[in-house]
């Protein structure tokens, strides 16, 4: 039945042109789905910012939960309990940095003025010369 | 290939760039528990609490609000024996100069050696004091969102 079917399908005459049309035919479905696909596709820089977005998510994430892991990090916990004796120390070292810099600032106060003595002295000198 | 490895590049730095802000000061944190070293630590949290409850400058001259209220974090490393003393400065330094710290002020006055660096950033801003005197070498750093002009504020009294 089958041999008798395929012999017949043989000798069906086929058309003229055909086998063009079906290439042309595949050709344009091909182009078509490329064009369909484009459009899904995000533009090269999206792309990449997308997946610099994923890292930055992903080690965000991963730092956060590593951190809440690890509360007993020595650093990270503050020294004074109580916010009365963490003022005075803050206070303290501010204190220190800011005489510190009032000191630095005072000899520069003075070698200015020394500076400005010694020009004045020098003017003076001058005047007299002329 | 080139381009290649220089997009995973900048993929990669792109990332790690959220994660880089608060890594700066975390250099000073391995001395928490180093031995014969004592680090004092205060957060921006207890900061906060205490400027709620702020009393007048203890010294005359000095004005310490302007810097007190931007800062987020204080470190105070101290140690008075001689081998950790030594470890400390050179430790110190080496970080200041790998960080690209800039020398703001050096005091040698009775004995006392006192340098003064600072780091202004836009997201983070450092100012690291080292004393150095006969008994004790102390290191202050204090971190914050802050300008060389509120610094400098202290003095202008």
């Amino acid at each position: 039945m089958d041999k008798l079917n395929l012999e017949e399908l043989e000798r069906i005459p086929i058309p003229e042109e055909l086998e063009e049309r079906l290439s042309k035919k595949i050709d344009e479905w091909e182009q078509n789905e490329k064009q369909t696909t484009r459009h899904f596709l995000l533009p090269r820089a999206m792309r990449y910012t997308a997946i610099a977005a994923s890292f930055a998510l992903v080690f965000g994430v991963g730092i956060h939960y590593l951190q809440n892991e690890e509360p007993m990090n020595l650093a990270e916990q503050d020294t004074y309990k109580d916010p009365v004796k963490a003022q005075q120390e803050a206070e303290r070292a501010l204190n220190m940095l800011a005489v510190n810099l009032n000191k630095g600032l005072g000899h520069l106060e003075k070698a200015k003025a020394l500076s400005d003595k010694a020009e004045n002295s020098l003017n003076k000198q001058l005047k007299a010369l002329k | 290939m080139k381009q290649r490895i220089t997009r995973t590049l900048l993929v990669v730095v792109v990332a790690m760039a959220s994660l880089t802000a608060s890594a700066q000061v975390k250099a000073f944190e391995k001395y928490a528990d180093m031995k014969n070293v004592s680090y004092v630590y205060i957060s921006k949290y207890m900061l906060g609490m205490a400027g709620k409850m702020a009393t007048p400058a203890a010294v005359p001259g000095v004005d310490v609000k302007a810097l007190a209220s931007k800062l987020t974090g204080i470190q105070i490393i101290t140690s008075e024996e001689k081998t950790a003393r030594t470890k400390l400065k050179n430790d110190v330094k080496d970080m200041l100069a790998r960080d690209k710290y800039e020398v703001l002020m050096q005091i040698r006055d009775e004995g006392s050696k006192v340098d003064i660096y600072h780091s202004i950033g836009k997201q983070q801003s450092v100012v690291a004091m080292m004393v150095d005197d006969d008994d004790e070498a102390t290191v202050m750093v204090f971190s914050g969102n802050f300008t060389m002009d509120d610094v400098m504020k202290m003095t202008k009294q």
